[in-house]
């Protein structure tokens, strides 16, 4: 999974998570506005975002919620709960494909149908409450009217596809397919108008169906004339016959579900006789012969019958073409005597057999009509009962009831309480059935009940719910269908026994029954949580400081080692310590490591917030500014972070405020009327850099050395010594400031200052450059973590100090002769730079000379030091360590010489200069 | 050229696109009476297909692909 995708999901759930939020929130208070805005802002997004991949199941649904969202927005619609319930049920869709895309990489095609679902119910929403709108502004009277209306219009149940079309070969052949066990589909294909612009070509996508049987193009109206024709407006439609499975059809079809109506072909429905009509008295004849056959049972006469009238007609006859379907259902379904007695019956009136009209549900419930068209007409007398009508809603119900059991028959656990699971099941099943008024099927799920607390196997129960699923009673002594054998046709009982079409199939809409997709999570529901991890901050630092101290005691192993060979001299020993110590080494610096990358958060973190302070500020002082953001990916210590937030903002400040000019002057110095402000990040090394530069008026040197020297942060002397670049940085200087008056922005001489302390609290530094005329540069370093920090340990004296290795420049050996006397300091040249020396033991007040080694040379670290370097005479260097500073606290707090003690493997105590200060 | 117009007839090729519709439907504005040669033509845009079912053009040669053929038969016969 590529990262955009994975942030997508991550972003994605929490946009669902707002969204729901809001949703509650609305319900609390329908009129906020304000809410209302958020929750479009959330949906709108989350759309905008699916848009970047290839999920338009997903796409489709929050553009459906979106528009609602607009209406409600809009006050074209009035927000209701119902409302709220449909939008939360999409985004709950939305949760799941998310989970789907996570777990699978991709949505399971058969979501394409619920896609076009949701999002048709959504913009129903916007429908009906338009309509209701009217209807309320037209008859204030009535504001009834409105509130009965539907949520969603009910839509006419699809018109049966016109299967007299397909040419008998086809359709022959689409029989023999279908008693192969294939399914038959009905596809039509009506492309949106525009679907060309869209890039689509529906004949190509047509052309790629699945195991596609037969398909025809037909123009939705009549064709203009070809001078007002528009090439570009789409005016086909597409008929197809296929016998792939629906699955894959939903696949092939998954963008546009919405102009696909995709309906399941009974095969009987295939068996219309077709052609030239003449010839009547014959077939009277010989109907009344073959019912005569059919009655007695004895097919092959009736074959053969029907083979030899065949042979004597004409092939175009339409008494033909019923005679070879005779012979076709004989040959593969001769056990269905009502369908081949609705196919004779037929040839006496020459009018195609009535399969359609005989059945209450279209297409899928056909094989009951087998049985009740027969009762029906022909045996009036064995007329089924009329069956109590259900409702919409308790056929649904009770096609969800039926669903669950079905669901729970399906479990292929075998629990010691499996016979009583059964039971429950079948009492199920037979209240369901009482309760719809069909009481004969009591017996069969007792008998299938029976069968299977024998076998301990809930498949006969399975069988008889699959059957009442298509529409028929099954009863119990139903054996498993012969392979090959035609399911439908076979339910029909060999016994002759006419079976009432009691069943009442409960009216189902095809796609609404056996999956009942609702998107409701439950409690219960696994659920695929986000893979980042919200931990409180205070943890983190605890594991930090444990990692500290761990560190430190590992540390403490190499004296170990070291006592055991020196004190108790076992050298053995001593190396297994050491080879252990590698390895904690090793471990502890690679969790030291991962806990930091816990840590580290990216410089986007503060910058986010500066366009728009940008904006707000320029626009205050009307000045025009670019703001530039650079390597906001730059990642750092959050601590270290967080401590920029505020030194940022007011150099961004001070950069409006006084660096860049209002465009009337920048105009007059010829430098475009927007002036540029940069930020920049980088990491260097393990410092990271924060670079906040413009184009402005830069900082006048002079200006500054006059302010400082006013407000008395330099003497004369100074004043007249300073270079420059020391002289522009002098802004930071406490209680510095150069505006003539405070403004709300700056002027109060607490800028500049503030940011060099915070800078510098985190151990970075901060320098500024700028040249009059061109613009201002501010660099800020940064160490990226500040838990553990290096230090060179340094001898002076006996003691050791440590020296942070920001601060260490080189370690050089300074011969004696090396150093000069300028004045009173002492000097050195190194790579033709002067470094001014400085006696570690005089600075810290110790009554001891530097020592030389034997080449007499001097021990000197050269330090960067507020901007300069300086060379630090000690006696000798040691290593450089890792160690946890600690602010020196109580009494010892007011040394400002240290910057801190941290503790040292062996128990010693190490003190660590403050090198900015004793310089 | 997907599509080659020719004095009287037009001869379509390989995969006859979007684009070609607009020419093509001018093309038969000019001559009603044109016909055209379907034989190397593997798929055409319904774009083009629509417009040859409203002039109700004469198919000179069907496609050699069977597939199409059986289509545009169904289709621009009626």
């Amino acid at each position: 999974m590529n990262p955009l995708l994975e942030q997508f999901l991550s972003e994605a759930r929490e946009f669902l998570e707002g969204i729901g939020e809001k949703l509650m929130q609305l319900e609390q208070a329908p009129g906020d506005a304000s809410l209302m805005n958020e929750l479009f802002r959330l949906v709108h997004t989350l759309k905008g975002n699916s848009g970047l991949f290839e999920f338009p199941e997903m796409t489709r649904v929050l553009h459906a919620g979106e528009d609602l969202m607009d209406a409600v927005r809009n006050g074209r619609v009035a927000y209701c709960r119902g409302l709220a319930d449909q939008l939360l049920d999409a985004m709950d869709f939305v949760g799941l494909l998310c989970d789907e895309i996570e777990s699978a990489g991709r949505i399971v095609a058969s979501r394409a149908a619920d896609s076009a679902r949701l999002a048709e119910a959504l913009r129903a929403q916007i429908a009906s409450q338009a309509m209701t709108d009217t209807a309320r502004t037209s008859e204030d009277s009535t504001p009834a009217a409105g509130a009965t209306a539907p949520a969603a219009p009910a839509t006419p149940p699809p018109a049966p596809p016109p299967l007299a079309d397909i040419p008998e070969a086809v359709r022959v052949e689409a029989y023999r397919r279908a008693q192969d066990r294939d399914s038959l589909y009905w596809i039509a294909y009506t492309p949106a108008e525009e679907c060309f612009f869209q890039g689509d070509d529906p004949f190509f996508t047509v052309r790629q169906t699945p195991d596609l049987l037969w398909g025809r193009i037909v123009p939705r109206e009549p064709w203009p004339r070809l001078a007002e024709l528009d090439a570009y407006r789409c005016l086909l439609d597409f008929h197809l016959l296929t016998a792939a499975p629906r699955q894959e059809l939903a696949e092939h079809y998954r963008y546009v579900p919405e102009q696909v109506r995709i309906m399941a072909v009974d095969p009987l429905l295939l068996v219309i006789p077709q052609g030239d009509s003449n010839g009547g008295p014959v077939s009277e004849d010989f109907a009344a012969a073959a019912l005569h056959h059919l009655e007695t049972g004895d097919l092959a006469a009736l074959e053969q019958a029907a083979q030899t009238l065949l042979e004597l007609s004409n092939p175009e006859l339409w008494l033909s073409s019923a005679l070879r379907w005779l012979l076709l259902l004989l040959d593969r379904v001769p056990d269905n005597h009502a369908a081949l007695r609705l196919l004779i019956e037929s040839l006496r009136t020459l009018t195609p057999p009535d399969w359609a009209a005989a059945s209450a549900a279209p297409a899928e419930t056909a094989a009951a009509a087998k049985d009740a068209r027969p009762s029906g007409r022909v045996h009036a007398a064995k007329a089924p009962k009329p069956r109590s009508e259900l409702s919409e809603e308790d056929a649904a119900a009770l096609a969800a009831i039926f669903a669950a059991q079905r669901q729970i028959l399906m479990l292929d656990d075998h629990p010691a309480w499996q016979p009583g699971r059964l039971k429950a099941v079948a009492g199920v099943l037979v209240n369901c059935c009482k309760a719809s008024g069909d009481l004969t099927a009591q017996n069969e799920i007792e008998a299938a009940l029976q069968e299977a607390l024998a076998t301990g196997d809930s498949a006969p129960l399975l069988a008889w719910l699959d059957g009442r699923r298509r529409g028929q009673p099954t009863t119990a002594q139903t054996h498993p269908a012969p392979a090959g054998a035609d399911l439908t046709a076979n339910a029909a009982p060999a016994s002759g026994r006419p079976q009432p079409a009691n069943s009442s199939p409960p009216p189902q809409s095809p796609a609404t029954v056996d999956e009942a997709p609702r998107f409701g999570r439950r409690a219960e529901d696994v659920i695929a949580g986000p893979k980042s991890l919200k931990v409180d901050q205070g943890k983190i630092d605890r594991l930090m400081n444990l990692i500290g101290e761990m560190v430190v005691s590992k540390n403490a192993l190499p004296y170990l080692a070291q006592r055991a060979e020196d004190q108790f001299g076992v050298r053995e020993l001593a190396r297994e310590i050491k080879a252990q110590y590698a390895v904690i080494n090793r471990i502890a610096e690679e969790m030291q490591d991962a806990i930091m990358q816990v840590r580290m958060v990216p410089v986007s973190f503060v910058f986010q917030r500066f366009p728009r302070l940008v904006r707000d500020i320029s626009r205050k002082l009307g000045k025009e500014v670019r703001l530039v953001l650079q390597g906001e990916e730059t990642e750092a210590d959050k601590n270290i972070i967080e401590s920029l937030a505020d030194p940022l903002i007011h150099i961004v400040r001070n950069s409006l405020d006084h660096g860049l000019e209002t465009p009337d002057l920048r105009r007059a110095c010829g430098k475009p009327t927007a002036g540029t402000l940069t930020i920049r990040a980088a990491q260097e090394a393990d410092q990271v850099l924060i670079e906040i530069s413009d184009d402005g008026r830069g900082i006048d040197p002079g200006v500054i050395k006059r302010k400082a020297y006013e407000n008395g942060t330099i003497d004369e002397a100074t004043l007249e010594r300073i270079g420059d670049r020391e002289a522009i940085n002098l802004v930071f200087a406490a209680g510095f400031s150069t505006a003539a008056e405070v403004s709300d922005l700056s002027g109060r001489g607490v800028g500049m200052d503030v940011v060099r302390t915070a800078v510098e609290k985190v151990n970075g530094t901060i320098l500024l450059e700028s040249e009059a005329g061109t613009g201002t540069r501010i660099r800020i370093s940064l160490p990226l973590s500040m838990a553990v920090t290096k230090v060179m340990i340094i001898e002076s004296d006996q003691q050791i100090f440590g020296v942070p290795m920001d601060h260490v420049v080189e370690t050089v050996r300074v011969p004696h002769t090396a150093i000069r006397t300028i004045k009173h300091s002492q000097t050195t040249v190194l790579r033709g730079r002067i470094v001014p020396l400085k006696n570690l033991n005089t600075l810290l007040e110790l009554p001891a000379t530097p020592k030389v080694n034997a080449d007499d040379e001097l021990a000197v670290l050269v330090v960067r030091a507020g901007g300069g370097m300086v060379g630090l005479m000690v006696d000798d260097f040691r290593e450089t360590v890792d160690v946890i500073q600690k602010p020196l606290s109580g009494v010892l707090s007011d040394l400002a010489a240290y910057s801190g003690s941290a503790l040292m493997g062996d128990g010693s105590v190490l003190m660590v200069l403050n090198v900015k200060e004793i310089v | 050229m997907p599509i080659e117009y020719q004095k009287k007839q037009a001869l379509f090729r390989d995969v006859v696109s979007v684009e070609e519709a607009e020419g093509l439907l001018e093309w038969l504005q000019k001559k009603p009476a044109a016909k055209v040669d379907l034989s190397a033509c593997t798929h055409l845009h319904p774009a083009n297909l629509q417009v040859l079912m409203a002039a109700q053009t004469r198919i000179a040669v069907w496609p050699h692909d069977a597939n199409l053929r059986a289509w545009l038969e169904n289709a621009l016969s009626e």
